[in-house]
């Protein structure tokens, strides 16, 4: 068993006995389950949110790569410009579908803009997608009909089209990891247990999609110029999702729930698949091509695919080992062994409350 | 507690209406909007009967489910859900296998058997999950899903750190105990509460409920059971992570965890910021190389 026992030190405020019998509450957990039934119910989330989560990455960092590009680029990056701001949309315009036909009550999917709650992901979240969506279509649209000029001004309509791209790249950020923050806040053990690690995997993952498809957008166009610069890209963020996952994995391993992402075919799926294959193959390529004065093309597109598929699986398999580990209790329990990470007091008010309580005298019951 | 005087105005078998504040002769509470009511469920009272199981369904409507044999002692029911509001586990306190135990401490009961309900957090996870506003706190300090806007998202469901809220497959919506919200807005006591013929399921306002649960663990040490202890009061087990209190809690005499409770769950939506805001660093950490990549290629390319 990983993770600090439960003692008067560790948890503070646990009744502590003066006899010499060691308090039920306060005697090391010895792996006792109830008849190793499941203690929590796995969120009824399938292949849909995960496919959401994979789309809605890709769509929110191809708009912020469609800014930089439009923003920082001389007129030769007007392909990146257009197909980031065309996948944008499209993730939007297939994201939200996915999220309704996933509710159990389709019909009233308008109930989500019902309220508004910074504490629940879910409800920010579909005001993201939703002015994510909206920024975007704009985007999209002002951008055909008012396509640069040959001579490389820009017409009122393209001008426009500019401007509200930057909103949407804003909530492209948080299209790309706001998905993490709506898994790691449930009570299911292998998403609670490493809420930083996550963010940082969803986002350099939907990074690296992204970059991933431009640049095969860009292998259709035949500039194999701007591929290499959304490969640079694909690969440091590939880089930094392999770091993330060596975090995420670190932190299962302390809080003892790892288990399902590493045995089984979810295991197997997850190493093949999101790194191996995910990360693995398109490090290698794009290194590959780096370093070679004559950049393979194959190699970038084999790159690129690998990215975009082994982004899918990674969603698929957090999904559903997180589901079966939310069925198995002895994963949870071990979770619940210690105060997990993120639950510090944060206000002065609420330490100083912490504070008092820890100075009480532990003897007595409350 | 005696006979409440007022209960002889309702001395007939068959009362003509509901008795005003009815609450009040059965279990000494008079309920009133705008102060905080719950369960204290005492463990070491319990006798297995399901009374409350059966006084749930009942009176709530709750169709029959999981109709067959666990093989998990006499706890046929498995778990709470969406049909099951109560739930009366069983531990068999006798080892098993080669384990098993040939003797037994004389007039010691070697069971442990919980009414499990859900816990009406202070801080309730579901609630602050619910991106509909389906899930509210009543004015008796409850939390109850709102059928007409609830659309099933299921988000509430992982949320909850002790598995109570289910959706139900039949109507595509969370259900769980409202502490028979319809009751007490009646002034009637809770079905459960009510029918429980041992009270180990007392139901009270919140305070005295805490202090009475108090008394009867120093009464309990008292009498040389020094295992038990309350689940979910403030500032004990149960009531960990931010949660603050329970509004059902309990008194339990093992680890938590044997009865399938967790010994420090956690407030799930504390982990929004930290997950959120290392995510928003990272896009911005990405963006930056980005900028980077962008222009350097451009420079090269020139
Ligand atoms: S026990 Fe679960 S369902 Fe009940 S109030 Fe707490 S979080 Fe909600
Ligand atoms: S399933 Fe219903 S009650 Fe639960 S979070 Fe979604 S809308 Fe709220």
């Amino acid at each position: 068993m990983t993770g600090r026992p439960v003692t008067a030190e560790t948890m503070p405020g646990l009744p502590v006995e003066q006899t010499a019998i060691p308090h039920p509450a306060v005697r090391e957990w010895n792996g006792e389950t109830y008849y190793d039934l499941a203690s929590l119910k796995p969120s009824p989330f399938d292949w849909k949110i995960a496919a959401y989560v994979y789309v809605a990455g890709l769509a929110g960092s191809s708009q912020i790569i469609a800014t930089l590009a439009d923003r920082l680029g001389d007129g030769r990056d007007e392909t990146i410009v257009r197909n980031g701001r065309a996948l944008a949309l499209a993730g939007a315009v297939i994201g939200a579908p996915l999220l309704i036909l996933d509710l159990k009550t389709p019909g009233r999917f308008y109930n989500m803009l019902r309220i508004y709650r910074t504490r629940s992901p879910m409800s920010f979240g579909s005001y993201i997608l939703t002015g994510f969506g909206v920024a975007s279509g704009l985007t999209a649209a002002a951008h055909l009909i008012g396509e640069r000029r040959a001579d490389g001004s820009r017409s009122p309509m393209r001008r426009a089209a500019d401007m509200t791209q930057v909103p949407a790249a804003f909530l492209g950020a948080g299209m790309s990891t706001y998905t993490a923050a709506l898994l790691s806040a449930t009570s299911t053990p292998l998403w609670a247990s490493a809420p930083r690690a996550m963010a940082v995997q969803f986002g350099t993952s939907a990074m690296a999609t992204a970059a991933a498809a431009l640049s095969l957008g860009e292998q259709i166009a035949g500039d194999p110029e701007n591929s290499r610069r959304l490969d640079g890209l694909a690969a440091v963020s590939a880089a930094g999702e392999l770091v993330a996952s060596a975090f995420a994995e670190k932190r299962h391993h302390e809080a003892g729930v790892g288990e399902t992402l590493r045995k089984g075919p979810i295991g197997t799926s997850y190493r093949a698949g999101a790194l191996a294959l995910g990360l693995g193959v398109p490090l290698a390529c794009h290194a590959i091509n780096a370093l070679s004065k004559r950049p393979s093309r194959g190699l970038s597109v084999v790159g690129s695919l690998a990215l975009l598929a082994g982004g899918m699986v990674m969603r698929q398999a957090i999904f559903q080992a997180g589901n079966k580990s939310a069925e198995r209790p002895d994963d949870y329990f071990r979770l619940t062994q210690r105060e997990p990470e993120g639950a510090k007091p944060r206000r002065r008010v609420d330490r100083a409350i912490e504070g008092r309580r820890n100075g009480r005298d532990p003897g007595r019951l409350p | 507690m005696g006979v409440h005087p007022r209960a002889l105005d309702y001395a007939e078998s068959l009362p003509d209406g509901v008795i005003p504040d009815e609450s009040e002769l059965t279990c000494g509470t008079r309920i009133e909007p705008g102060k905080s009511y719950g369960f204290f469920t005492d463990t070491t009272l319990c006798i297995g009967c399901k009374a409350c199981e059966v006084a749930c369904k009942e009176w709530n409507g709750l169709p029959a489910d999981n109709l067959g044999l666990t093989g998990n002692s006499y706890d046929n029911t498995g778990d709470l859900g969406a049909n099951t509001w109560r739930h009366v586990a069983f531990v068999e306190k006798i080892g098993s296998g080669d384990d098993r135990a040939r003797e037994m401490k004389p007039f010691q009961s070697n069971w442990l058997m919980m009414s499990d309900v859900c816990k009406h957090c202070a801080n309730a996870p579901c609630l602050e999950a619910c991106p509909t506003g389906s899930i509210f706190r009543t004015e008796f300090d409850t939390v109850v899903v709102q059928q007409d806007i609830c659309n099933g998202c299921g988000y509430c469901v992982p949320a909850c750190p002790f598995g109570v809220v289910e959706l139900s497959l039949e109507d595509g919506k969370a259900h769980k105990c409202t502490l028979c919200y319809d009751r007490l807005k009646g002034g009637l006591e809770p079905a459960c509460a009510k029918s429980c013929p041992t009270d180990s399921i007392q139901f009270g306002e919140i305070e005295d409920l805490f202090g009475r649960a108090r008394r009867r663990v120093e009464d309990l040490h008292g009498k040389g059971a020094t295992d038990a202890y309350l689940y979910g009061a403030p500032d004990t087990p149960g009531a960990t992570g931010g949660l603050k209190h329970l509004n059902a809690f309990f008194l339990l005499t093992d680890r938590p965890e044997v009865y399938n409770l967790p010994v420090a769950p956690t407030r799930a939506s504390d982990r929004v910021r930290p997950s959120f805001l290392t995510g928003l660093a990272a896009m911005a950490g990405l963006t930056l190389a980005a900028a980077a990549l962008m222009s350097a290629g451009r420079e090269r390319g020139r």
